[in-house]
C-alpha cells in the first residue's frame, strides 16, 4: 500500500495535511512490531490506507499533537480523529471497516483471545530487553523466562487443538502475537521455539497467509536496524532504503 | 445489605457445584477492587448472578481449576465456561447479555473509552464532561469508580482537591443507583485494611454477622 516504504519523516518535518475522506492514515515505523499489527490488519481487512513512517530516533514535533507520548502506531481519520495503542487500533478497525470480522461474534470467543492476549503481554518487553542486553550472562537468565512464556502459549495451542489460536483459520490473535515471532530468527532466538513444535507449525503457516507475508522482513534487513537502532541512530528507521 | 455478603471459601472446603442455568457465577472477594467493577457491571446491566468469596490468603485447591494463579475476579457460566481478568470479565457481560449497553456503539467512541483506561493513572486533565464516557454514566465510569471509592479510607481524598471535575464526578457517582447500591462504608473498609495489613485470615469476613 502507498507509502510503506516511504523515507521517514523527522525534526524539522513539515506536519501531514488532514486525511483525505475514504482513506485512513497510520503513523507507523517499518520495524516497529506494534505498528505491524496494525498494518496486518489494515491488509487483512484490505482497508484503503496510507503509512506515515515516523523517525523515532528524531521524532517531529508535530508527531506529539497525533500522541502525546510519541509512540507508534496511531490512526487517523479523515474526521481527524486520532486512535492510539496497538491492540485498540486493531479492534477499532475490526468494528469501523466491513468485510471479515478478524475478532469472534461469540461473546466468549472473544473473551478467549483476550485471555490468550493477555497471557502473552510478558513476551513483547521480555524480547525488548534480550535485545538490549549486552551481557551473556543476564541474557541467559531473560531467555530462560522468554522460554517459560512461550511454553505456556504452546500449551494454550495444544489444549485448542486447532491450527491458529481463534480456530481453524487465522483471526485477530494470531495477527497480533505475530510480529514478535517473526523477529526470532533476526534476534537469534530461534532455540526459544526447540521445544515447541505446535508453535513451529503455527509460525509456518503464519508465513503462508497472504497477509503475513506480504508484510514479511527478511532476517539480515532486520539485523542492519537492530545494530543501528541501539546505536540510536537516526538512520535505523529508514535502513534498506 | 449487597448480595455478596457471604463468607470466603477456604482450603479444605467443598466445591461449589455447577453453575445453575439461567444464572452466572463470579469468585470475589468483596474488598477487592477489580471484583468490584465486575460486580458494578452485573448490577448495572441486572444480570442474575450468584457470588462465592475466596479467602485470598487461605485458597481453596479447588479454586486453581478456576484460574490458573488463583486470581480473582473469575466469571463462570453454566456451560463451565471461564473468564478471567477484570476488564475481559467487564466486556463479556457488555456483549453477551441484552439491555443496557455499557459500551458505547461507535467504534471511535469504544476505542476512546479503551485509551482512556490505559491512561487510567494519569486521568487528570482528560475529563471534559461530567462522566468519563459523556453525560450519562457509562463503562469507563465503572471502571475507574472502586478506586475512588477508596481514596477517603486510603487517606488520599486530598488528592482531588484541585480537580473540581473529579470532585464532580465523585458527587454523581454516589448519586447513580449502581454505585450507591454496592457501597462500602468507610469503617468497614477500615476494618478489613486493619486485620489485612496484620496479615489475619479473618480479614475477608470482617463486618459479617454470622
Amino acid at each position: 500500500m502507498s507509502g510503506g516504504s516511504a523515507r521517514s519523516l523527522g525534526k524539522g518535518s513539515a506536519p501531514p495535511g488532514p486525511v483525505p475522506e475514504g482513506l485512513i492514515r497510520v503513523y507507523s515505523m517499518r520495524f516497529c512490531p506494534y505498528a505491524q499489527r496494525t498494518r496486518l490488519v489494515l491488509t487483512a481487512k484490505g482497508i484503503r490506507h496510507e503509512v506515515i513512517n515516523i523517525n523515532l530516533k528524531n521524532k517531529p514535533e508535530w508527531f506529539f499533537k497525533k500522541n502525546p507520548s510519541g509512540l507508534v502506531p496511531v490512526l487517523e481519520t479523515s474526521l481527524g480523529q486520532l486512535i492510539c495503542e496497538s491492540a485498540i487500533t486493531c479492534e477499532y478497525l475490526d468494528e469501523a471497516y466491513p468485510g471479515k470480522k478478524l475478532l469472534p461474534g461469540d461473546p466468549y470467543e472473544k473473551a478467549c483471545q483476550k485471555m490468550v492476549f493477555e497471557s502473552f503481554s510478558k513476551v513483547p518487553p521480555l524480547i525488548s530487553r534480550i535485545l538490549r542486553t549486552q551481557n551473556k550472562e543476564d541474557c541467559s537468565g531473560l531467555k530462560e523466562e522468554l522460554h517459560k512464556e512461550i511454553t505456556k502459549l504452546e500449551e494454550v495451542l495444544t489444549d485448542k487443538k486447532t491450527t491458529f489460536f481463534g480456530g481453524n483459520s487465522l483471526s485477530m490473535i494470531d495477527y497480533l502475537i505475530w510480529p514478535w515471532f517473526e523477529r526470532l530468527e533476526a534476534l537469534e532466538l530461534n532455540e526459544c521455539v526447540d521445544h515447541t513444535p505446535t508453535l513451529k507449525l503455527w509460525m509456518a503457516a503464519m508465513k503462508k497467509d497472504p497477509t503475513v507475508s506480504s508484510l514479511l522482513t527478511d532476517v539480515k534487513t532486520f539485523q542492519g536496524f537492530f545494530n543501528l537502532y541501539l546505536q540510536n541512530s537516526p538512520e535505523a528507521c529508514d535502513y534498506g532504503l | 445489605m449487597s448480595d455478596d455478603a457471604t463468607r470466603t471459601l477456604g482450603k479444605g472446603s467443598t466445591p461449589p457445584g455447577p453453575v445453575p442455568e439461567g444464572v452466572i457465577r463470579l469468585y470475589s472477594m468483596r474488598f477487592c477492587p477489580y471484583a468490584h467493577r465486575t460486580r458494578l457491571v452485573l448490577r448495572a446491566k441486572g444480570i442474575r448472578h450468584e457470588v462465592i468469596n475466596i479467602n485470598l490468603r487461605n485458597k481453596p485447591e479447588w479454586y486453581f481449576t478456576k484460574h490458573p494463579f488463583g486470581q480473582i475476579p473469575v466469571l463462570e457460566n453454566s456451560k463451565c465456561q471461564l473468564i478471567y481478568e477484570s476488564v475481559i470479565a467487564c466486556e463479556y457481560l457488555d456483549d453477551a447479555y441484552p439491555g443496557r449497553k455499557l459500551y458505547p456503539y461507535d467504534p471511535y467512541e469504544r476505542a476512546r473509552q479503551k485509551m482512556l483506561l490505559e491512561l487510567f493513572y494519569k486521568i487528570l486533565g482528560y475529563q471534559n464532561t461530567v462522566f468519563f464516557g459523556g453525560d450519562c454514566i457509562s463503562m469507563i465510569d465503572y471502571l475507574f469508580w472502586p478506586w475512588f471509592e477508596r481514596l477517603e479510607v486510603y487517606g488520599i481524598a486530598d488528592c482531588v482537591n484541585h480537580t473540581p471535575t473529579l470532585r464532580l464526578w465523585i458527587a454523581a457517582m454516589k448519586q447513580d443507583p449502581t454505585v450507591c447500591s454496592l457501597l462500602t462504608d468507610k469503617n468497614t473498609f477500615l476494618g478489613f485494611l486493619n486485620l489485612y495489613f496484620q496479615n489475619n485470615p479473618g480479614a475477608f469476613d470482617y463486618g459479617l454477622s454470622c
